[in-house]
């Protein structure tokens, strides 16, 4: 063990995959800031103190990435050698941009309506797009992380990208559903 | 009655400190049970009311009270309302019958400052006087005195918390640790009835409210999501209910109330919401204008509707942070009331409907969070491995941006210590400084959030816009203070930061007050500058002996010879040191001689939480150390940065 690693799913000792089983992340991050949080060094020397905040913020950081499906399908996709952020996903699908807009006009009328019902009922059909699009990250990323696989780059580019995008399309409409439905009650 | 014997090899006894909004505890830990000190009134609860005579007589607690009625303007009430807050806040305009004093500069507007007449003070100096009596009360009772934890709302933001370590600085304590009043709560239901679950904790006190989702796993208290409202209270009960009573009184018209009638109908309502409690209806005679007395009455249902619209807004804070935490009311194994206001029958029942079941509160509400603060202040002195409190940043922190929008650099309820780096560039041709405002809060617009601090990043080498590298780093620590740096990355170097926090004071302003205070000035301070050198010594030296008897099989001979070298140095200074500074000096050398076992300690405990078992002594040997120590200097290089 030489230098530690800075890879979040190698931090928290996990497998390379973007099914990741939420509990098994969950009681990682736990066991780890039993080791790392602060509290634990209270009366340590000033340098020890340090080091063990740096460590107990780099896992906290990983736990947070490996948390969110969506960065945590650009890091997979960071790892295979596909590029990301906002130059590399600028390119969105005009029927995506299309239904968004849709599914922002009904929320704008029903916030208008105050229906909070008709609310929740759009966040359900989003919810289940969003279980979609995660079921083909899962099979897209696990037949291109299996061992001996030899991905063509810009194959796993046009397939995998656009169900990233569209993913954040959605966590973003679906936090502002929620804000809208919070203020409403 | 036995005679407690005084044993000066004790160690000193940490201290759980609930500086609340109407009342105050302090508490510690005998026996592993909390227990709360008698105050100077005699009783547990202090009244966080400080009254400021003529000739610098302060007063604190009932004493205080009585002057309310008397010296409104000279009687500090709920100064947790104005912690943190600038001169220019909504809560000073709010009904109440203090002065201000109105700020010349910017430099004066970062805080409130109460205009007593010849005298003023700023909400950290009042609540430095609240804590330097519970202090004292300590201080009688334990004889030696340890660190302080010091609960806050969850809700409070950055200059709020900062505000409440200066005071905790200012009244001599060693603050450990600031704990967010639900976790301390939570932390004493857990360890008290050991169970494990979700908890949802609905804390309403006299001028706060925090709702706080926790999940309790095997001694882990882990916050899932926290919110609330820094300015929602009992005293808001009160101020509705005086509302009538100032009517009754003939002087609905505000430019006829006098501060004392405000602070006698304030009074009266009060009393009036506690008899509701246990009463359907009051009657209360009241003083009119013009003489004579009029009859205020109020029942049950009515204060009930008065009140419905704050705890509507309790309800929504509440509805967030379990969707915040992605669990529906069903969801919650159990609720902790906390907080003198959770007394309200209506309260109660508003919470009971909202989660779909009777609320917990056998584990009394006032005293429930100054018993958590205690527990924790004495886990940390024990380094417990027990428990561990695991807690999240309340509010999103950002960045300002051109158009005056929010660049979210953490989100609210992200596990602290959180870090977070961001790159920025310039905008114009040639651009060589460069300002960085930080804010704190969920809203679009960053005039609508909390400021916090303006960065100037100076001496960027002149380039076309666009080119420069600025990474500015943000971290925020386990008591949910933020820490700033930032650095130019072209030319390799970190160029003059200048941090220009809107809030808290500096260390140097810090230290000023300090000596002020003291009968004695830079003298004391020194000595106690020592004291609390020496304190900390004796923590170090106890937690490397412990690491020796542990981990001892970490270390290649030379390096133990030298850790031993320097320990025995270490124990010769404190018993004949005069000055900090060569206290400090020998701990620098310790620290030195042990960072590299420390980082291979730290790996170990990595791999064992990793592996979920133990990882055996023999496989450790100084060739691995000797691998683990490269990368050890690269952190140790990086911390520095």
């Amino acid at each position: 063990m030489g230098v530690p690693p800075t890879d979040p799913f190698e931090l928290l000792g996990l497998p390379v995959s973007f099914d990741l089983d939420q509990a098994v992340l969950e009681a990682r991050h736990r066991e780890l800031s039993r080791a790392l949080h602060p509290d634990r060094y209270v009366g340590r020397p000033a340098s020890e103190r340090r080091q063990a905040l740096g460590r107990a913020i780099e896992v906290n950081e990983a736990f947070r990435l490996l948390k969110d499906p969506v960065r945590r399908a650009e890091r997979l996709l960071a790892r295979l050698g596909v590029a990301t952020g906002e130059q590399a996903e600028r390119d969105v699908a005009p029927e995506l941009l299309m239904e968004i807009m849709e599914l922002r006009e009904s929320l704008a009328e029903l916030r208008r309506a105050g229906d909070a019902e008709g609310i929740e009922k759009l966040c359900q059909r989003v919810e289940h797009q969003k279980n979609e699009a995660m079921r083909r990250l899962v099979k897209g990323f696990g037949e291109a992380l299996r061992p001996g696989a030899a991905p063509n780059l810009d194959a796993l580019r046009k397939e995998l990208l656009p169900i990233v995008v569209e993913l954040r399309y959605y966590a973003r409409f679906e936090s502002e559903a929620h804000a809208i439905l919070d203020d409403l009650s | 009655m036995l005679l407690d014997i005084y044993d000066p090899l004790a160690p000193p006894t940490p201290i759980g400190i609930d500086l609340g909004t109407t009342h105050s505890i302090v508490a510690y830990v005998a026996d592993e049970r909390p227990v709360a000190l008698i105050t100077c009134d005699g009783t547990p609860l202090l009244p966080s009311v400080v009254h400021y005579g003529a000739h610098d007589h302060i007063v604190v607690g009932k004493a205080a009270l009585s002057y309310a009625t008397r010296e409104p303007e000279r009687t500090v009430k709920s100064v947790k309302r104005f912690m943190g807050r600038g001169a220019g806040d909504a809560e000073t305009k709010r009904l109440g019958a203090l002065k201000f004093v109105a700020p010349k500069n910017d430099e004066e507007a970062k805080s409130v400052r109460f205009d007593f007449g010849e005298a003023q003070a700023t909400p950290v100096e009042v609540s430095a006087e609240i804590l330097k009596s519970l202090k004292k009360s300590a201080v009688d009772q334990l004889t030696k005195v340890g660190g302080a934890v010091i609960t806050v709302p969850a809700y409070f933001d950055e200059a709020q918390r900062q505000a409440t370590k200066d005071a905790g600085r200012l009244a001599g304590l060693e603050v450990l640790r600031l704990l967010n009043e639900p976790t301390a709560a939570a932390l004493a239901y857990g360890l008290d009835k050991k169970r494990d679950g979700v908890f949802a904790v609905y804390d309403l006190g006299g001028g706060t409210f925090d709702i706080t989702i926790l999940l309790l796993d095997s001694g882990v208290f882990q916050v899932k999501s926290t919110g609330g409202d820094s300015a929602l209270g009992g005293d808001d009960m009160d101020r509705l209910i005086a509302e009538g009573m100032l009517e009754t009184m003939g002087v609905a018209d505000t430019a006829l109330r006098t501060p004392e009638l405000i602070s006698l109908a304030l009074e009266a309502a009060r009393q009036a919401k506690h008899q509701l409690t246990d009463v359907e209806r009051v009657e209360v005679a009241l003083p009119k204008r013009g003489g004579g007395e009029g009859l205020y009455t109020l029942a049950r249902s009515e204060f009930d509707q008065l009140i419905e619209p704050l705890l509507e807004r309790t309800g929504r804070a509440c509805r967030r942070a379990l969707r915040d935490a992605g669990l529906s009311p069903d969801q919650v194994d159990g609720v902790i009331l906390v907080g003198g206001s959770t007394r309200v029958p209506r309260v109660r029942s508003y919470v009971q409907e909202l989660f779909g079941k009777p609320p917990l509160g056998d584990i009394d509400p006032e005293l429930v969070v100054a018993y958590g603060a205690a527990l924790q202040a004495n886990l940390l002195a024990e380094s417990s491995d027990e428990v561990l409190l695991l807690d999240v940043l309340p509010l999103s922190l950002g960045v300002e941006t051109m158009g005056g929008g929010v660049d979210k650099i953490l989100p609210r309820n992200t596990t602290i210590p959180a870090g977070a780096t961001s790159v920025f560039t310039t905008y114009a041709d040639n651009q060589t400084g460069f300002e960085l405002h930080v804010v704190q809060g969920e809203r679009e617009l960053a005039e609508d959030c909390r400021s916090l601090a303006r960065f100037s990043l100076k001496g960027i080498p002149p380039m076309p816009a666009g080119m420069a590298r600025l990474e500015v780093s943000f971290f925020v620590d386990e008591n949910n203070l933020l820490t700033v740096t930032a650095k130019e990355l072209t030319t390799g170097n970190t160029q003059k930061v200048e941090v220009k926090p809107s809030y808290g004071l500096t260390d140097d302003e810090i230290e000023r007050m300090l000596i002020d205070a003291l009968d004695h000035g830079e003298e004391d301070f020194e000595r106690r500058a020592l004291a609390d050198a020496k304190v900390e010594a004796q923590r170090i030296l106890l937690s490397t002996k412990k690491s020796l008897l542990t981990d001892a099989d970490l270390l290649a001979p030379e390096e133990r010879q030298q850790i031993d070298r320097v320990v025995s140095e270490l124990e010769a200074t404190l018993k004949s040191a005069d000055s900090a500074a060569l206290v400090q000096a020998r701990l620098d050398a310790l620290d030195d001689a042990t960072h590299a076992w420390a980082g291979r300690r730290m790996n170990r405990a990595i791999q064992q939480a990793i592996a979920g078992k133990e990882v055996g002594a023999v496989e450790q040997s100084v060739a691995h150390a000797a691998g683990v120590d490269a990368h050890v200097q690269a952190h140790h290089q990086a911390s520095k940065r």
